[in-house]
């Protein structure tokens, strides 16, 4: 076959591969992340984890500030902890199934050999935790006001900028998480703990659950480099705008530099992410680890 | 030349590192060293050898699994470092003797999702789905979940993902291993039938069992560390050995003997000896059939009674042991022994 | 006991040849421990909470060594098809577990010490050892208690099936809330402290603050002495039904034969 009838059928192919790599993927994804129970107990299930997480956080304030969660800090600590939720659910949620597929169902290979997209079929199979992920930092976000008394008023809600900030953070989440899924098909051993190791440094120096200023000088670079750092802010500033004048971190900054900045980072991590995954990818071929079980 | 051939490899070789015990230390593993195949559309080849011999990761090479370390291979016309996408669209594979596929999914699920992967319309993914189920007698089990099959079932399940989609090039890796004797004589009549359904399509199969390559395979190619040693079809294969004469000789014996005194009798290739209940077999490879009274004579001294005697036609388990000195289970047993 | 010694040393060679363990094992599970500690530091709590969360973060390791490597692991080997060999060979299933836990418990050990040792230094924490004496006693018989629990889920998980894994992940979260790792446990509710006492950390750690912190005593949730023979109460509790499930376990693994089946 000649180069040009092959780059014409790539092209005209690429969005039926597209269509049906995430439809499957994400019909398979729900399968297995909700089929293991009734529908009852996946729900509680999934939303139970984030809860206390969130309710730890909560417990500790409160045993110091005695119950006075109307503070700018807690809902600073709140809303941070609460949407750092998705940086979990998702970046594990893309590159989960290079694990699980290998590991534990031995399908890896099976899914190499077809001819789907593998990022493509790594996001399908990541929404159904993503989609989890939303309605467990819904949960939580609601839990906060309607019984903890978190300053949100929905009026002063900036929703414009919520919508562009929320889908330009997913994007950007989701493309690291593409690159955690080239680390982890390269990686034959703790493979399983890499997606968590990843999550939870971020959660440090991300400014989650403090202002990343409160960080020894020389780690609050990290910081900066972090797409989630600028999403974190965006999004506090659009739900909850009043709060973030006492956190003055980013205080030079208005919202439409910080957009710029988180437009950015989803960009290059769009374009990035894509050649990251195939030089693993290419590695993973050299190596032999596309089938690779440890038995660990 | 190459268009005509659904796989075509030249002085292909892979390597791997393995790390050692200690830190730095490597060692190198030649699995596959200069392996030149044309495998022609329409073929049922087959790639027989013991455990260990390089079959599989021959397979995954050509399944784009798995990059070479040297030369070059081609599938369906692409070649498999640089088009592996391209490939994808052409071939599938079977590896037996594993239990893949998603527990919690029903069999037609399971079956049902990979079709969509290669774009198959869902209608048509049924009608083939619902007629190859009924081909391995697994209907009774649409819609058991998966986890619930036995291992032998669920190799069934996976076997029919293989032909599902309908590839060009189809490649098993030991289809077989791990199913019962009537489970495999199935599959392997399906594998032929399938085959000559459509003269476009081509199968590679690796076997460890001689029967398998021979009852089956167009062309045999024989593997061995890594190596063909030979590629031909099985009838071509046994003939290398026409001249040879291949006796089976059951004998009765007071004491325990050895067969050291007949491999030194002049025109003896080999003999080897298994012991039975009560007997001994015998089998005597001899340049030529007079040599036979030689080692009738040497019986005597022994002192054996012969209990039968049977000559038979050259297998391809005689044409292993021509070319590599040893049969396929010493070769494997000393694989095993070695690690 | 061989067959301790026999199951454990595959771990600890393990354990040997792989030192990037440690990048995952220590300074991960480091990175929470500063996050909370950051969060007690912003809103200016008492140097002793920080302690509180560098002990508590410590436990986790043995939680998560339970979780992970006891309970899930008779599941997880018959996933991989060893199960059967473990039913089949005469060496009893409880040492079998014993020797998983025991290879597991260096590892995590070493993982909790790390974590004392890297937080008392980078945060100053003071400690006050009060009675040495019951500290140890308090300490292993947490220990004890918890290995025990370990053993009895681990059948149970072998029965649940694929829940296990779920199961196994759920039991993170919120034991670290319900039993104290982060804050005392006296800031719960009374009631939700005495359920999660069933968990041996939970008073295992209540007992360990109260005797290595100068503020300990006034915020713990028993006395101390109490504490520990409730562990040991526990103690016994856990050895001896871990024991009752194993053995029953595996008679049903022999008459049923499902339960040695990869059911993935």
């Amino acid at each position: 076959m000649s180069s040009l009838t092959r780059k014409d059928l790539l092209s005209k192919d690429f969005l039926s591969i597209f269509r049906r790599s995430f439809k499957t993927s994400t019909w398979l994804g729900w399968k297995i992340e909700s089929n293991w129970t009734d529908p009852f107990l996946f729900a509680v299930y999934s939303i139970i984890k984030p809860l206390s997480g969130a309710a730890i956080i909560v417990v500790m304030y409160s045993v110091i500030a005695q119950g006075n969660y109307d503070t700018p800090y807690f809902a600073f600590l709140y809303f941070g902890n609460a949407f750092f939720q998705y940086v979990g659910s998702v970046m594990t949620g893309v590159s989960w199934a290079i694990v699980d597929d290998r590991e534990h169902y031995k399908t890896l290979k099976y899914m190499y050999v077809a001819p789907i997209q593998m990022p493509t079929y790594l996001l399908g199979r990541g929404m159904a935790r993503i989609l989890v992920g939303t309605l467990s930092v819904f949960i939580t976000i609601l839990g906060g006001i309607l019984f903890l008394n978190v300053p949100f008023h929905f009026s002063e809600v900036n929703w414009l900028l919520f919508a562009v900030t929320f889908v330009l953070g997913i994007i950007a989440l989701i493309n690291m998480g593409l690159i955690l899924a080239g680390v982890t098909l390269m990686l034959a051993r703790h493979s399983d703990f890499v997606g968590d190791a990843v999550a939870s440094s971020m959660f440090l120096f991300t400014g989650a659950i403090f202002p990343i200023t409160s960080l020894p000088v020389v780690l609050q670079p990290i910081g900066y480099a972090l797409p989630t750092t600028y999403w974190l802010e965006l999004i506090r500033r659009a739900l909850i705008g009043n709060v973030v004048d006492a956190f003055p971190t980013f205080a030079g900054f208005s919202n439409l530099q910080l957009l710029g900045i988180l437009t950015a980072f989803a960009l290059v991590l769009s374009i990035v992410s894509n050649r990251i995954f195939k030089a693993c990818e290419h590695r993973a071929r050299e190596q032999g680890l596309i089938d690779r079980v440890t038995n660990y | 030349m190459e268009a005509e051939n659904a796989v075509f490899t030249e002085n292909l070789g892979r390597i791997y590192k393995i790390r050692g015990a200690k830190k730095n230390e490597s060692k190198q593993l030649i699995a596959l060293e200069g392996v030149n195949l044309s495998i022609r559309k329409g073929e049922l080849f087959g790639l027989l050898g013991p455990n260990g011999a390089g079959k599989t990761t021959l397979i995954k090479i050509l399944t784009t699994l798995l990059a070479p370390t040297s030369g070059k291979a081609n599938v369906a016309g692409f070649d498999v470092y640089k088009e592996a996408d391209e490939i994808r669209h052409h071939i599938n594979m079977v590896s037996g003797g594993e239990t893949s596929g998603y527990g919690l999914l029903t069999v037609k699920e399971n079956l049902w999702m990979f079709s969509q992967f290669y774009g198959i319309d869902s209608k048509i993914a049924n009608q083939r789905i619902k007629r190859l189920l009924e081909i391995v007698e697994l209907s009774d089990r649409t819609n058991t979940k998966c986890a619930e099959l036995s291992t032998g079932l669920r190799q069934k399940m996976n076997i029919i993902r293989g032909f599902l989609t309908d590839p060009e090039v189809l490649f098993l890796d030991e289809p077989t291993l791990g199913l019962d004797v009537g489970a495999s004589r199935d599959v392997r009549k399906f594998i032929r039938t399938w085959i000559e359904e459509q003269p476009q399509r081509t199968v590679l199969l690796t076997t460890h069992y001689m029967v398998e390559a021979d009852e089956l395979c167009n062309r045999v190619a024989i593997i061995n560390k890594g190596k063909v040693l030979a590629c031909d079809t099985p009838t071509a294969l046994k003939h290398t050995l026409r001249k040879d004469a291949i006796f089976n000789i059951e004998v009765n014996s007071e004491a325990p003997f050895s067969v050291d005194s007949l491999r030194k009798i002049a025109g003896v290739i080999r003999a080897d000896k298994t012991e039975e209940d009560g007997f001994s077999r015998l089998e005597i490879v001899l340049k030529h059939e007079s040599v036979l009274s030689s080692v009738i004579d040497e019986f005597h001294t022994l002192n054996l009674r012969i209990q039968n005697l049977q000559k038979r036609e050259a297998t391809l388990e005689d044409v292993f042991v021509a070319l590599v000195g040893a049969r396929m289970e010493e070769v494997e047993h000393a694989e095993f022994a070695e690690d | 006991m061989q067959t301790m010694i026999g199951r454990a040393s595959p771990r600890l060679i393990g354990l040997y040849r792989e030192k990037s363990w440690l990048i995952f094992d220590v300074f991960f599970p480091m990175l929470t421990v500063i996050g909370y500690v950051m969060i007690y530091k912003a809103i200016g709590a008492p140097e002793d909470y920080v302690g509180f969360v560098v002990v508590g973060g410590a436990m986790t390791a043995f939680w998560m060594n339970i979780l992970w490597s006891m309970s899930s692991q008779l599941y997880w080997e018959k996933e991989t098809g060893n199960l059967p060999l473990y039913i089949a060979s005469p060496a009893p299933m409880m040492g079998i577990l014993l020797g998983m836990a025991l290879g597991g418990m260096v590892g995590t050990f070493i993982r909790a010490t790390g974590v004392i040792l890297i937080g008392s230094l980078l945060f100053n924490v003071t400690y006050t050892i009060q009675n040495g004496f019951l500290l140890g006693i308090i300490f292993i018989l947490s220990m004890i208690s918890l290995y025990g629990l370990g053993m009895m889920t681990a059948s149970l998980f072998l029965l649940f099936g694929r829940e296990a894994w779920h199961l196994a992940n759920l039991a993170q979260e919120p034991v670290f809330l319900v039993s104290g790792f982060y804050f005392p446990l006296k800031f719960l509710p009374f009631w939700v402290s005495a359920a999660a006492s069933i968990i041996p950390l939970t008073l295992g750690l209540d007992g360990m603050r109260q005797l290595v912190f100068a503020s300990g005593a006034t915020l713990g949730f028993l006395d101390p002495k109490l504490e520990a023979i409730i562990l040991a109460v526990l103690s016994v509790f856990f050895i001896v039904g871990a024991k009752l499930l194993l053995d029953h376990t595996e008679k049903l693994a022999i008459r049923e034969g499902r339960i040695t089946e990869n059911r993935r």
